[in-house]
């Protein structure tokens, strides 16, 4: 297990790198650069600014000068922000969609598992078709609809809620309630689907049955043999939930007027701001990455029947 | 004797009728009956949007700022609405200046109403108030307000659209097209017409012609210095033939003709109107002057209906939402082709090569996996322009990576079939066992899986329009339209409800459509997701 972890954590290294490659030189390719404004800078002024940046350098060079530094942990000064460098923008405002994704996907886990289980359980009755019926829902309305309907709704109509705004700004509790409920939305939906679905196989299969007929009680057949078994799929499906959520966190920080990273993300390629562009991804794809590996490994770890060597 | 057709006979010598796969399956689908559901569905969409043009709608880039932000009526015309309108603001104003009196307690809730931003319930209280205070006599418009009103009638019922299909030039007595007509001669008229010198002219048109180019070449290179745009302005200019300068300034000078021929027009039913001697909608000839006649079709522009209202710029929101589910259908269809078209070529390579050639291309999958390709997509729209085909193209790159996954499992498991062996025996070549023999038998798997990815793609395309990453003006999808929507959705919440609907029911029922399928095809599939 131990010299499986190690593996994948080397494993990780290309993948990183290639990520930080393919970014940096797409970002690049493109025309116009960062210090295009509507206004075109005087020569002198453009070069003096260039060479500052060591955007004057051949790009290879730059590569290397910016590998080495993201290994050292510094992923450059902004190019628009001024007096700001990537790694305090980007740390300022990381908490906030970490605080978003956990408590979305918290909620998403929450509900879905327990309806799913529920669902299964009571198949073919209201309790199995209204969770389902919502979940049928989730799949197919999108999170820029989701987002500001809510907002209609529950902040404008009813006025429960904030319309916008964060905790950490000191605006209460209530603000996280709207923009979290709606990023865990889709994520309910696929959880709950195949929360029931794999729920329903494992209550068909012998072990449960021989279980049954020893006669023991309903809840610790569910809660204790059949749960671990079918929480399988749903383990293995967060990893690539945790990339959604990372994505949806943009639009709903962007409905909700969350001060997350997504902001800086879709700002920044407007602005070419190569180095925020760049740390951005790295920093998502960073946090995609980890998630995948303690995925495998709880994986590994719920079910037996996985040898690694 | 020998009999036609040697026919299989089961035990009670009843003929046997053999069923395909596909056969099989569509009658499985046909018993699901939200599958059905949402294959009509499905199929009615995409008979609406595609055959958008031939509709009796509006034009979805077609803006009238007079029917800015109307609401979705099935009943009235939008001049009734913009008169409602009308009516609101100077209730609003006369309740304001105290002259529309309201009881004490009334006064309170519409001030309530106001603190609380509901803007739309104060108007249509004091609408509805104002409307009955007048029919029982205890309120009356000023004069200057009955005049605006009286005015504002006048405009709805007299202003009128001219759309000119041709013009006709009565040429030696005979009548024929202006767009038929040769430069010179056309040249040569207008020049009469205008009573200016042919020189000029040419003049004129030179400098107009020359800030077209360069308005569309600033489009093209939106980036590049004042040099290079004047540097390739000039380009372009000498390497225009003198055919295409002759085109465009034909195109220039009929534009001319025609837009001094609407005004005589509108000047000529004005009267008309005032006398009362035309019906709406008019068709036909009209002479503008001597020598000139236009083919016209005239209607009255406040009689047009918006069944879902409009947008900011007066655009009818229901042929804005047809055409954009043209492109978001579009995009879902073209994007899954071509991300099955890329997967299928990867992953019968690596499934059917097997070995290091394998093994490269799996690891690479596995790395595209571990990318937040979203993001990239997001990097690429914002860098590399905001295009349509651009869009196609980053969507269709990130998304092959599971067909290639699941074409290569098919195919391995296919490889060793007999019958994939006797075609190899036989001599056939790699590319002709994988086209011929792999591919359809893995199509079922791949058609399945088509379906269900079509909804993801049109919620990407979306969800980047939303952002204003993706289809651009005037062009429309849903998710343009939702997120123009969502940016005014308490004055106008149609405006976010109508294109969301839509969006969800094609989604929903494509969703079960897909769903149907899946279990159609492969009845004993364990993640019925």
């Amino acid at each position: 297990m131990t010299k499986y972890i190690i593996k994948r954590l080397i494993g990780m290294i290309p993948t990183m790198l290639i990520i930080i490659t393919l970014s940096f030189f797409i970002v690049r390719i493109a025309p116009g650069g960062p210090f295009d404004g509507e206004r075109a800078l005087p020569e002198v002024v453009k070069r003096n600014i260039e060479a500052k940046y060591h955007m004057d350098e051949p790009l290879w060079q730059q590569y290397g000068r910016y590998l080495f530094d993201v290994i050292r942990g510094d992923l450059g000064p902004s190019y628009k922000y001024k007096d700001h460098d990537v790694n305090s923008l980007i740390f300022n405002s990381i908490p906030n969609s970490i605080y978003l994704g956990c408590i979305a996907m918290a909620i998403a886990l929450l509900f879905g598992v327990s309806f799913g289980i529920i669902a299964a359980v009571k198949q073919n009755t209201l309790l199995d078709y209204l969770p389902m019926g919502i979940a049928a829902l989730g799949l197919s309305v999108p999170l820029f609809v989701v987002g500001p309907l809510l907002q209609y709704i529950f902040a404008m109509k009813l006025g429960w809620f904030p319309t916008s705004g964060w905790f950490t700004e000191g605006l209460g509790w209530k603000t996280i309630v709207l923009p979290s409920v709606a990023l865990s939305f889709a994520y309910y939906a696929d959880i709950a689907r195949l929360t029931r679905s794999s729920m329903l196989e494992t209550l068909r299969s012998d072990y449960i049955r021989t279980a049954k007929a020893k006669g023991m009680r309903n809840s610790i057949i569910i809660f204790k043999h059949a749960m671990k078994g079918a929480m399988l799929p749903i383990v293995s499906y967060l990893g690539p939930a945790f990339a959604g959520i990372i994505t949806g966190s943009i639009v709903v920080e962007q409905v909700f007027r969350v001060p997350g990273l997504g902001k800086f993300f879709v700002q920044s390629s407007f602005n070419r701001d190569y180095t925020l562009i760049v740390g951005v991804v790295i920093v998502y794809s960073a946090i995609l990455i980890v998630m995948n590996f303690v995925v495998d490994v709880v994986y590994a770890q719920l079910d037996p029947r996985i040898t690694y060597k | 004797m020998r009999k036609k057709k040697e026919q299989t006979v089961n035990e009670f010598n009843q003929v046997v009728v053999g069923n395909s796969l596909t056969k099989e399956a569509w009658k499985r689908l046909k018993k699901n009956k939200m599958a059905v559901f949402g294959m009509v569905v499905v199929i009615i969409y995409a008979i609406i949007s595609f055959s958008a043009s031939l509709l009796p709608i509006y034009p979805y880039d077609e803006s009238i700022i007079d029917h800015q932000h109307l609401r979705p009526s099935l009943t009235k015309t939008s001049g009734e609405l913009m008169l409602e309108q009308q009516y609101k603001n100077l209730y609003f104003k006369a309740w304001r200046a105290g002259r529309l009196v309201l009881s004490e307690d009334e006064n309170q809730m519409v001030e309530e109403l106001i603190l609380k931003n509901e803007t739309n319930k104060v108007w249509d209280y004091l609408y509805k108030e104002g409307e009955s205070q007048r029919e029982a006599g205890t309120f009356t418009f000023n004069s200057s307000e009955q005049k605006t009103i009286d005015r504002y009638i006048d405009k709805i019922n007299t202003d009128i659209q001219i759309t000119i299909d041709n013009l006709y030039y009565l040429l030696n007595g005979k009548k024929v097209k202006l767009s038929k007509l040769d430069y010179a001669t056309l040249l040569d008229l207008y020049s009469k017409e205008i009573n200016a010198s042919a020189d000029l002219i040419e003049e004129s048109l030179n400098k107009e012609i020359r800030s077209q180019v360069t308005n569309t070449v600033k489009g093209n290179l939106a980036d590049a210095s004042e040099e290079d745009i004047t540097a390739a302005v000039n380009l372009e200019i000498e390497n225009m033939s003198r055919k295409d300068w002759e085109a465009k300034a034909c195109e220039s000078i009929i534009g001319k003709l025609e837009s001094s021929a609407k005004k005589t027009i509108e000047k000529k039913m004005k009267a008309q109107i005032a006398e009362g001697s035309v019906e709406f909608p008019y068709k036909g000839d009209i002479e503008v002057n001597d020598h000139i006649t236009a083919k016209v079709e005239i209607s009255l522009k406040h009689m047009r209906r918006y069944f879902l209202g409009t947008d900011y710029l007066g655009r009818d929101l229901l042929s804005r939402i047809i055409y954009g589910g043209q492109i978001s259908i579009a995009i879902g269809l073209i994007g899954t082709i071509t991300s099955v078209l890329i997967g299928i070529l990867v992953g019968s390579i690596a499934g059917y090569r097997g070995g290091k050639v394998d093994y490269y291309l799996m690891r690479f999958v596995d790395i595209m996996y571990g990318l937040p390709y979203m993001l990239l997509v997001i990097i690429c729209m914002a860098i590399f322009g905001r295009k349509i085909f651009n869009l196609f193209f980053a969507l269709a790159m990130v998304s092959w990576l599971t067909i290639a996954r699941m074409v290569r499992g098919q195919i391995m498991s296919l490889k060793n079939q007999e019958y994939v062996e006797a075609a190899r025996s036989m001599g056939a070549s790699t590319s002709h066992i994988i086209l011929r023999h792999m591919v359809p038998n893995s199509l079922s798997v791949i058609i399945v899986y088509s379906t269900i990815r079509i909804p993801a793609f049109i919620m990407q395309e979306s969800f980047l329009s939303f952002l204003g990453l993706g289809v651009q003006a005037p062009y429309a999808s849903w998710g343009s339209l939702i997120g123009d929507g969502v940016a005014s959705m308490t004055l106008y919440p149609w405006k976010l409800i109508c294109p969301s609907v839509a969006m969800i029911v094609f989604l929903f029922a494509m969703n079960f459509f897909g769903d149907g399928l899946r279990d159609a095809f492969d009845p004993q599939s364990k993640n019925q997701l």
